[in-house]
């Protein structure tokens, strides 16, 4: 990978190598030749080269999508080819707005939000009104809070205002939804109250450590910036024993995070000399690593944590900690000793959602899996929140990449919908992600979760290259949506 | 994103780049991965 300046001196290009700590080569092209020769004259752009020379894939975005492409350009294969479709509903009287413009209110600013309020005010020159609120100011990129856990990234570092969406027309609300009430099309907030015409809830799950017994004081939070910042402290004073990563409970987000995080503390261990006088175990409710996507992927992460002799502890279905003997302890089974437990808390929709109205038999809301409608007019449900079953009968994965699509397909129904028109967009369950190997390496899967009669996913070998990328697509996505 | 100049043309899929005329690396067996940025 490199990366090029255009029409930037050697010391710019120098101080941003600095800045962001990039270990590739950072080229000026001072006199723009490069760029002029290779670009279509706009920036981000990227160009990927087969090791032949010539172009296999090139784009002015940068997300898992174009990577996906530029793999299976790599692998030769022919890329799925995208499902049909299903026809959307047909069209109800476009909703006129209760001014003649539409309030379009989008609740939660983590992937889906930010998604969803982007593409929707690219679509309209300010016509009509979208909101988005968010108990927290700052968007936060999860992904990263596994670098945070190392020491590789500030928290400071993976979070941005939301409230720099309003220089791009959205209004940001910095609130607690304290309820939907969807009779009346209304959102109340502690401060106000919003009535809507089109409601996208993308509220994520709540974590519920406080359902665990002595979580607080035995237990460091992998999915909170707090807990990261705690791990790394621990992991930092850490002179050997048994690091314990457990998965509490089922569905939990980011369905590699638990074994990144292994696999990362592995090498952050290495590197401080005390690997060999410690033990790194991964206790989980699944059968296998990352179930949904397979046995195939099973038996790789599983190889992979084999060969950095992290113990691998599936079925475990935990019962209970005991802070007193640092012990966690699985229903019907041995206590395992642990002195440094990094742990996964149960999820749950939020209090908002469950009161509202919106929650299926499965807890969570459930929608129509290309259209991300609920069962209520004019009200969608993305990402983490909702509930989508695939044809294998599990579920589709929490994930920040299926919030991200899932975002895009809603923001274009809406808009289309709003200019009196059918929408076919569709989401087409598709879905990638890197998985974190530390030492500089990274995995890459991908595939098609709607594919029957089971989801038809690839993990791609572990390479420098995908763990670059991995990167990249972090600054990327730090600065696009802002 | 921003356009620095519309007028280029840029590159198709299978076009040769000549990274040696242009000093750029050579591509690895995974390939070489090219990012035009602005730091500002």
């Amino acid at each position: 990978m490199v990366y090029v300046g255009p029409f930037e001196t050697k010391e710019s290009c120098q101080s941003w190598k600095d800045e962001y700590e990039l270990p590739f080569p950072v080229i000026s092209d001072e006199d723009g030749a490069i760029f002029k020769q290779l670009s279509n004259g706009w920036v981000p752009y990227t160009i990927l080269v087969g090791p032949d020379g010539k172009v296999q894939l090139w784009e002015s975005e940068f997300d898992e999508a174009g990577f996906a492409a530029a793999v299976e350009k790599l692998y030769r294969e022919p890329a799925e080819a995208q499902p049909e479709p299903e026809p959307a509903a047909r069209l109800a009287p476009q909703p006129a707005g209760r001014a003649g413009a539409a309030t379009i209110v989008i609740l939660g600013g983590g992937a889906g939000g930010l998604v969803a309020a982007y593409h929707l005010r690219r679509r309209f020159s300010g016509k009509h009104r979208i909101v988005l609120v968010d108990r927290s100011p700052d968007h936060l990129f999860q992904s990263s809070l596994l670098w945070h856990m190392v020491g590789q990234r500030r928290a400071d570092q993976i979070r941005r205002p939301l409230s720099d969406l309003t220089r791009r027309g959205i209004e940001f609300i910095n609130d607690e939804v304290v309820e939907i009430d969807l009779a009346n099309k209304l959102v109340k907030t502690h401060s106000e109250k919003i009535d809507f015409d089109y409601l996208i809830v993308s509220l994520g799950a709540q974590l519920v450590p406080e359902t665990v017994e002595g979580f607080d004081e035995m237990a460091l939070n992998l999915y909170d910036p707090k807990g990261a910042g705690m791990i790394n402290a621990a992991l930092e004073s850490f002179s050997g024993g048994r690091v314990g990563v457990l998965v509490t409970s089922m569905p939990f987000k980011c369905p590699a995070a638990p074994y990144e995080a292994a696999l990362l503390v592995d090498s952050f261990l290495r590197k401080k000399g005390v690997r060999n006088k410690s033990e790194i175990h991964v206790y989980t409710p699944e059968h296998q690593p990352m179930p949904v996507a397979g046995p195939v992927m099973g038996e790789a992460i599983t190889k992979v944590l084999g060969k950095r002799d992290i113990r691998y502890h599936p079925l475990f279905t935990f019962e209970k900690m005991q802070p007193g003997t640092h012990t966690i302890i699985p229903s019907g089974g041995e206590p395992e000793k642990v002195d440094l437990l990094i742990a996964v808390p149960p999820h749950q929709a939020p209090d908002v959602v469950r009161s509202s109205g919106l929650i299926g038999a499965s807890g969570w809301i459930p929608v129509d899996k290309h259209t991300l409608r609920t069962e209520h007019e004019g009200v969608y449900a993305i990402g983490d929140v909702n509930s989508v079953r695939l044809a294998n009968g599990k579920t589709l994965p929490m994930a920040g990449v299926f919030a991200h699509y899932e975002a895009k397909v809603v923001a274009e129904q809406i808009a289309t919908e709003l200019q009196g028109q059918r929408s076919d967009a569709a989401f087409s369950g598709k879905g990638y992600c890197w998985l974190e190997l530390g030492g500089g390496k990274a995995g890459f899967a991908g595939g098609n979760f709607y594919n029957e009669p089971e989801p038809s996913v690839r993990l791609y070998p572990p390479m420098r290259f995908w763990h670059w990328g991995k990167v990249l697509f972090e600054k990327w996505w730090l600065r696009h949506w802002f | 994103m921003k356009v620095l100049d519309e007028s280029y043309k840029g590159v198709s899929e299978g076009t040769l780049v000549p990274l040696n005329e242009l000093g750029l690396p050579a591509p690895t067996t995974g390939g070489l991965l090219i990012v035009f940025w602005k730091g500002q």
